[in-house]
């Protein structure tokens, strides 16, 4: 029973975790997207194929992998920027901002996607993992880079966390939520904070893809199975919301991960799906409340 | 009584009866030239025409955005493969694709119309995921090879009868099939039950209180639509000989969006019109590059900022003005 513990269900737990910081990464940034702009990212799954990309691009320019962990999103914050105020802004006031918004972020989606096959080739890539070995915790044998994942993703969302709700900055960001107009009529400039919070959100689903990049293979499509996920996240942690999306993330990757050592992996996904379906019959509103609002 | 509705499905009726003359000089040239490929290709056009035209019938009038359309028709296209293979009987894999989408329809209604706005786009976006996944992952299904080895058809109707290895005879057949499902769609929603998705599109707190139940007229629009994917999803095996599970993934479904989105949601034949265009767009531009995502991305991106009825949009007013004089007179 406790070989059972130490040798299969303890790294079986890790890896479950360390996917599920880079899925609440990817998830934060939609739900904070939705949160604000009110709008569902649907390029975001390729934005997250572009930080692999880019990781993947300068790592064989041969800058060392801690550096891309911040000059990756540091590059995709401008490119988000630009969406924002070129595409999403041109359409947010239309009739039917749901669709609008969801069916233009589509579009660029296509595009990034197509842009990705053109530069890159449609082959997956293998990077290198960075720090290999294992480490031995309690007679439990667990890969070093996972526990890394972990831990950096981990300061990152509580670095998120702290920023929206015990600095300046946040308080604005989180009074645009509430309300648009009071917040710009008392001085917040809801433009730049809607913008800077859209380059942001695709920003840390870009980290994610550097993160997860030595564990996946990278290629065009990657973001497509990935982004499924993090919409099942968001929809049960409660969309716009920052804690919902970390719980949520954290539960349902480790069903997967402990549903999976007694089915088939292939199933795992309709256990999660159906989670969320019961969720939605149960509680529409997910777990916590919105950005916000809560 | 011929309001503004009434003269926009008639200007429908028109642009079809025009599909269907150009479809006959195109099967009338095809068959002159003995041409195979651009008849198959504009026969999988009117096949992929049908489930836009189920996305329409979702978007257009009762404002759900379904991201997951091609479950619907790729369960068609599925069953029928598999009835054709155990009967080689048109009769019957039509028969089993219809009473599958009803079926697929009310199951996939019942758990997609628990929400509305961006979930509903997003369950039904998981619900094709997670379908496509699993028959990606069923060895009896054909796994991620599809299910090959569809026989070549004889389709009786009776006094006469069809080959589906003929080119022009099967494209007048899935011409006779999208058009007659088309007919179909537009009388239905020219019906009160057309009308009231419309109002449910326009205000769904306020249709309670006129006496109508929204879950029921929902579930209605979705079966509908449903059934109209599956009824299209059934006649690609016969074209192709095979189906894979790429009929059932996301880029299906996202084509789909694309197509309404281009030939005008709302107008039901538009999505026929649009899926002739996606097709040919796709064809030219394929001839000088593979990467014709970038173009038909930035196209429909366009598209949605400056052109929100589409194709549609800039051809429907003047016929709708030409029938509105028509009826003073």
């Amino acid at each position: 029973m406790l070989e059972y513990a130490q040798f299969v269900l303890a790294p079986q737990i890790v890896t479950g975790l360390a996917l599920g910081v880079a899925v609440i990464l990817v998830a934060l940034g939609l739900t904070i997207i939705f949160g604000l702009l009110d709008v569902i990212n649907m390029s975001h799954g390729e934005f997250y194929a572009l930080g692999a990309f880019i990781a993947l691009a300068l790592g064989q320019v041969g800058l060392p992998f801690w550096l891309l962990l911040v000059a990756v999103p540091v590059l995709i914050l401008p490119i988000g920027y630009a969406v924002e105020r070129g595409l999403i802004q041109r359409v947010f006031h239309s009739e039917d901002r749901h669709v609008t918004t969801l069916l233009l972020t589509f579009g660029f989606g296509l595009v990034l996607e197509d842009a990705l096959r053109l530069t890159f080739g449609p082959n997956p890539f293998k990077p290198e993992t960075p720090i290999r070995g294992t480490i031995e915790i309690l007679g439990t044998y667990l890969p070093l880079y996972r526990l890394f994942m972990i831990v950096v993703g981990g300061l990152i969302i509580a670095g998120t966390a702290l920023v929206v709700y015990r600095t300046r900055l946040g308080a604005m960001v989180r009074a645009a939520a509430f309300d648009r107009n009071m917040a710009a009529s008392l001085g917040v400039p809801v433009e730049r904070v809607y913008a800077g919070a859209f380059a942001f959100g695709v920003a840390l689903a870009g980290l994610a893809g550097v993160l997860l990049a030595p564990i996946y293979s990278v290629f065009p499509t990657m973001g497509r199975d990935f982004i499924l996920m993090a919409f099942t996240v968001i929809i049960v942690g409660g969309m716009g919301s920052i804690g919902g999306a970390v719980i949520a993330g954290l539960f349902l990757t480790q069903v997967q991960a402990i549903a999976s050592l007694y089915i088939s992996p292939v199933w795992t996904d309709p256990i999660v799906f159906a989670i969320m379906v019961l969720m939605l019959m149960v509680r529409p509103q997910g777990l916590r409340g919105r950005l916000g609002h809560a | 009584m011929r309001d503004e509705l009434t003269i926009k499905s008639h200007a429908g009726y028109w642009l079809a009866a025009l599909l269907l003359l150009a479809g006959l000089v195109v099967a009338g040239v095809g068959f002159a030239t003995g041409d195979v490929f651009y008849l198959r290709l504009a026969s999988e056009a009117l096949i992929f025409g049908g489930l836009a035209l189920s996305v329409d019938i979702l978007l257009g009038y009762t404002g759900l955005l379904s991201l997951g359309q091609a479950l619907h028709f790729g369960l068609g296209a599925y069953v029928s493969a598999l009835a054709l293979i155990a009967t080689q009987s048109f009769w019957t894999a039509m028969g089993v694709a219809l009473a599958a989408g009803v079926l697929g329809g009310l199951v996939g209604g019942f758990i997609a119309n628990r929400v509305r706005g961006v979930y509903f786009a997003l369950i039904t976006f998981g619900m094709a995921q997670v379908s496509a996944k699993v028959v990606y992952n069923t060895r009896s299904l054909g796994a991620s090879d599809g299910l090959i080895g569809v026989p070549v058809l004889d389709i009786n109707f009776g006094f006469f009868s069809l080959s589906s290895a003929s080119p022009t005879a099967f494209f007048l057949l899935a011409l006779a099939i999208l058009l007659l499902l088309y007919f179909l769609a537009a009388y239905l929603l020219d019906t009160p039950f057309g009308r009231l998705l419309i109002a449910v599109k326009a205000n769904e707190r306020r249709v309670p209180f006129l006496g109508y139940r929204t879950a029921t007229l929902r579930l209605g629009s979705y079966v509908l639509a449903a059934t109209i994917a599956t009824l299209s999803g059934a006649l690609y095996p016969m074209l192709r000989g095979f189906v894979s599970p790429e009929l059932l993934f996301f880029s299906t479904s996202g084509n789909a969006v694309i197509t309404v989105i281009l030939g005008g949601a709302g107008t039901l034949v538009g999505a026929l019109y649009g899926s002739v265009l996606l097709t040919v767009i796709k064809s030219v531009v394929g001839s000088w590059t593979e990467h014709h995502l970038i173009v038909i991305g930035l196209l429909f991106m366009v598209v949605v900022i400056f052109l929100p009825n589409g194709l549609m949009g800039l051809i429907q007013p003047g016929i709708r003005a030409r029938l509105a004089r028509g009826g003073r007179r």
